[in-house]
C-alpha cells in the first residue's frame, strides 16, 4: 500500500474545547482510542459529537486542547493533512459526488495514495496509467470487500440511501485508514441494513486491524460493537468506560431519559446535529 | 460501441480537413473564431463546470494572451508612437504568451485558492477593469486604443498568412485555410488534455470540491493548492485562446476583451454542458456560430430588417435569440445542449434494444428505505 505507515497508533484526545462566538459546543472533552478497538461516542442530539468529529479530521480548529494520533499533533494539521496520516471519515449526511460513478467516488479515496497531477494525467503519461490501473484493482477489491460490486459503473446519485452509505464507508476505506472515524454509519437505515452495516464493521475491524471511532444513535449497536464507550451530554463528557458500565451510570440514564421513563434504545432519533 | 466511436470520429476529421476546400472565407473565419472560442471555454469549463469556481475574468486571460504573442514576437518599432516588441520566433513567442497567461493567473491564485464559487467571480470583476486599463493605456506595449498588428504565424518556415501564394488541389490556400488545420491541430491537442485531466486522479479532485469541499479537503485533496491550480490551467487555455483569436484577428483591440466577453464564455460552458469537454465545444460553437449564421441569413428570416433601417437588426436579433436560448437551457436542460444529445441518444437506444437497456441497470429494492424506518 505505497509505502505508507500501516501501524495504528493510539488516539489521545485531552481537554478539547471548542467555542463558537458565546456557544462552547465542547468543554474540555477527553478520551482515549486503543490501537485496534471500536470506541463509540454517544450522547444526546447537540451534545457535541459531531464537532468532536470535525476537531479531529480538521474541519474545526479546536480553541484549546490537543488531539495526538502516534507522534502527530491533529489540531495544528489541514484536513488533508490529517488524510495523510491515515485518518478516514464518512459523513452523517452523505458527501458523495453523485454525477460521479462508484468507482469514480471510490478512486478519490485513493488520492492521498497516488500522485498524478494536472500534466501526467492531461498527457496520459505511462505512470499515470499504470497507477490508475494498480489503484483501480484494489479500489474493485474493496468493493467486492464492502458488496458494492455490481454497482461499480452506476453513478451514486443513482443509488438507494443504504448503498450510498457504504459507498461512504468503501470511499473511507479505500484511503487505507490506521483510524476510521464512522459518524452515524446507520443513521435512517432499516433493520435488515443496519445488520448489514454492522456486520461491515465487525468484518473491517477484524480483517484490517484498524481504530474505529464511531458516533452513533442505536444504542443496541454501540453495546455489541464498541470496546469502549465516552458519553458526551452539552459539550461535555458524563462517562466513558466499557458498555457495560457506561450504560448503568446513572449520569448516562439522567442524560437520555430525563425524567420520562422509556426504553434505553434511543435509535432513530431525530437528526439536527451535523 | 466503441467501433461506433472511432467511426464517428473518423468521419469528423474527414470533414473537418475537407472544410476548407468547399467553404469560403467567411465560413473558415467564423470556424476559426469558434475553433479559438472552444479552447477557451474548455478552460473556463475545467474550472468553473468541474471544480464550480465561478470566474467572470476570463477575457483578461485571453487578452493577455493575444497582446504577449504579439509582443513577444513584433520587432520593435520606433517613430513618434513607439512599440516595443522581442521579434521572437513566433512558435517561442506562442508559448511564452501561454506562460505568461498562466503566470498572471499564478499571480491571481492566492485569490483564487482562498476565495469559492460567487466570491470568486466578483474577485475576478477586477481582472476585467484592470485588463481594459492597461489595455487603453500602456501603449508601448498594448499599442492603446488602436491595438496592434499581429504577426503572422511562422512554423518551420511555413507562414500562416495569404503570402507567399499556395494552392493546394486547386484551392488557394490563404492565411485562413492555413490556420484552420492550425486551429484543429491546437484544439484537438487542448481538448484531449483536458479531458485527460477530468477523467484522472485531478479531474476526480476538481469534482469533488465542487460538489463537497469539505469531504474532499478529508479524503486528503489540498483544496486551495487544487484551486489555485485550476485556475492557473484555466488561465493558460484562456492564453491559448487569445493567441488564436489574435492570429485570425490579424488585429488586437482592447474593447474586444471586455466583460461582454466573459459572460459570453460562461454562456457557452452553460449552454454547451458543465463540466466536460465536449459541452464546452458545443457550447463555443453553438454561441460563436449562431450570430454569423444569423447575420448571413438575416434576409430570409422574418421580422429581421435591414442594418440601420430601424428594424431590429439582425445582430440585435442573434443577441435576443441567444439570450432567450440560455434562459430556455436552463430552465429545461440542466445538462445544456450535451445533456440532450445524451438524452435522445438514451431514448434511441432504449427504443431500439428494450431488452437490453433495462438490464443496464439493475435495482435492488432490498436497499431501499421504507418512510416508517428513515424518520
Amino acid at each position: 500500500m505505497s509505502g505508507t505507515d500501516t501501524s495504528v497508533p493510539r488516539l489521545d484526545v485531552r481537554e478539547v474545547t471548542v467555542r463558537f462566538a458565546g456557544l462552547t459546543a465542547l468543554d474540555a472533552v477527553g478520551f482515549t482510542v486503543e490501537p485496534g478497538s471500536v470506541h463509540a461516542v454517544i450522547g444526546p442530539n447537540g451534545a457535541g459529537k459531531s464537532t468532536c468529529f470535525n476537531v479531529l479530521s480538521g474541519v474545526y480548529r479546536a480553541t484549546s486542547g490537543s488531539v495526538r494520533f502516534g507522534d502527530a499533533e491533529l489540531t495544528a494539521l489541514a484536513p488533508h493533512r490529517i488524510a495523510a496520516l491515515g485518518v478516514a471519515r464518512t459523513f452523517q449526511n452523505i458527501a458523495l459526488s453523485p454525477m460521479l460513478s462508484v468507482r469514480d467516488n471510490l478512486m478519490l479515496g485513493r488520492h492521498r495514495l497516488t500522485r498524478a497531477g494536472f500534466l501526467s494525467a492531461g498527457l496520459r503519461l505511462p505512470s499515470a496509467r499504470r497507477e490508475a490501473a494498480a489503484h483501480g484493482e484494489r479500489v474493485t477489491e474493496i468493493a467486492a470487500f464492502v458488496g458494492l460490486s455490481e454497482h461499480l459503473a452506476t453513478p451514486v446519485g443513482l443509488l438507494s440511501y443504504g448503498v450510498q452509505k457504504r459507498v461512504e464507508l468503501a470511499r473511507a476505506l479505500c484511503m487505507e485508514p490506521r483510524l476510521l472515524l464512522l459518524d452515524e454509519p446507520v443513521a435512517g437505515m432499516n433493520g435488515g441494513e443496519r445488520r448489514d452495516m454492522a456486520e461491515l464493521i465487525v468484518a473491517v475491524r477484524e480483517s484490517l486491524g484498524i481504530s474505529i471511532l464511531l458516533v452513533e444513535h442505536d444504542m443496541g449497536m454501540v453495546m455489541r460493537l464498541a470496546d469502549a464507550v465516552t458519553v458526551l451530554d452539552f459539550g461535555r463528557r458524563i462517562a466513558d468506560g466499557p458498555p457495560g458500565e457506561v450504560q448503568n451510570d446513572p449520569e448516562v440514564v439522567r442524560a437520555y431519559l430525563g425524567a420520562a421513563a422509556e426504553s434505553t434504545t434511543v435509535s432513530g432519533t431525530e437528526e439536527v446535529t451535523s | 460501441m466503441s467501433k461506433k466511436v472511432i467511426l464517428s470520429c473518423v468521419v469528423l476529421v474527414v470533414a473537418a480537413v475537407a472544410i476548407p476546400f468547399y467553404l469560403e472565407g467567411f465560413w473558415l473565419q467564423a470556424g476559426l473564431f469558434a475553433m479559438s472560442a472552444a479552447i477557451g471555454a474548455i478552460g473556463l469549463n475545467l474550472l468553473t463546470g468541474a471544480t464550480g469556481q465561478l470566474s467572470m475574468g476570463h477575457a483578461f486571460f485571453l487578452a493577455v494572451g493575444a497582446y504577449a504573442y504579439v509582443y513577444f514576437a513584433a520587432e520593435p518599432e520606433g517613430g513618434t508612437h513607439a512599440l516595443g516588441g522581442l521579434g521572437l520566433p513566433t512558435p517561442v513567442a506562442a508559448l511564452f504568451a501561454v506562460l505568461t497567461a498562466g503566470v498572471a493567473g499564478g499571480v491571481f491564485s492566492p485569490i483564487a485558492g482562498r476565495l469559492k464559487g460567487a466570491y470568486l467571480g466578483i474577485a475576478t470583476l477586477a481582472l476585467i477593469f484592470v485588463g481594459q486599463h492597461v489595455l487603453f493605456n500602456a501603449e508601448p506595449v498594448t499599442g492603446g486604443y488602436n491595438g496592434r498588428a499581429v504577426p503572422p504565424m511562422e512554423l518551420f518556415g511555413f507562414v500562416f498568412a495569404d503570402s507567399p501564394e499556395l494552392v493546394v488541389a486547386q484551392v488557394p490556400f490563404g492565411s485562413l485555410e492555413r490556420l484552420w488545420f492550425l486551429g484543429l491541430a491546437v484544439l484537438t491537442c487542448a481538448a484531449l488534455f483536458a479531458r485527460g485531466v477530468l477523467r484522472g486522479r485531478p479531474g476526480r479532485a476538481m469534482n469533488t470540491i465542487r460538489d463537497h469541499e469539505i469531504a474532499a479537503g478529508v479524503m486528503g485533496v489540498p483544496v486551495a493548492r487544487y484551486r489555485a491550480g485550476v485556475f492557473v490551467l484555466s488561465s493558460m487555455y484562456g492564453g491559448l485562446a487569445g493567441v488564436l483569436i489574435a492570429l485570425v484577428f490579424q488585429r488586437t483591440v482592447p474593447d474586444y476583451f471586455g466583460l461582454l466577453l466573459s459572460l459570453d464564455y460562461l454562456a457557452m460552458i452553460i449552454i454547451g454542458g458543465l463540466g466536460s469537454v465536449a459541452g464546452a465545444v458545443i457550447g463555443a460553437f453553438f454561441i460563436s456560430l449562431l450570430p454569423q449564421l444569423l447575420s448571413r441569413y438575416s434576409d430570409a428570416l422574418p421580422l429581421v430588417a435591414e442594418p440601420g433601417s430601424g428594424g431590429v437588426s439582425p445582430a440585435e436579433a442573434s443577441r435576443i435569440l441567444y439570450g432567450a436560448a440560455v434562459v430556455v437551457i436552463v430552465l429545461f436542460l440542466p445538462g445544456g445542449l450535451l445533456g440532450l444529445a445524451r438524452r435522445l441518444r438514451l431514448a434511441v437506444t432504449r427504443r431500439l434494444a428494450p431488452v437490453h437497456a433495462t438490464r443496464k441497470t439493475p435495482l435492488s429494492p432490498s436497499s431501499t428505505p421504507s418512510p416508517d424506518t428513515r424518520n
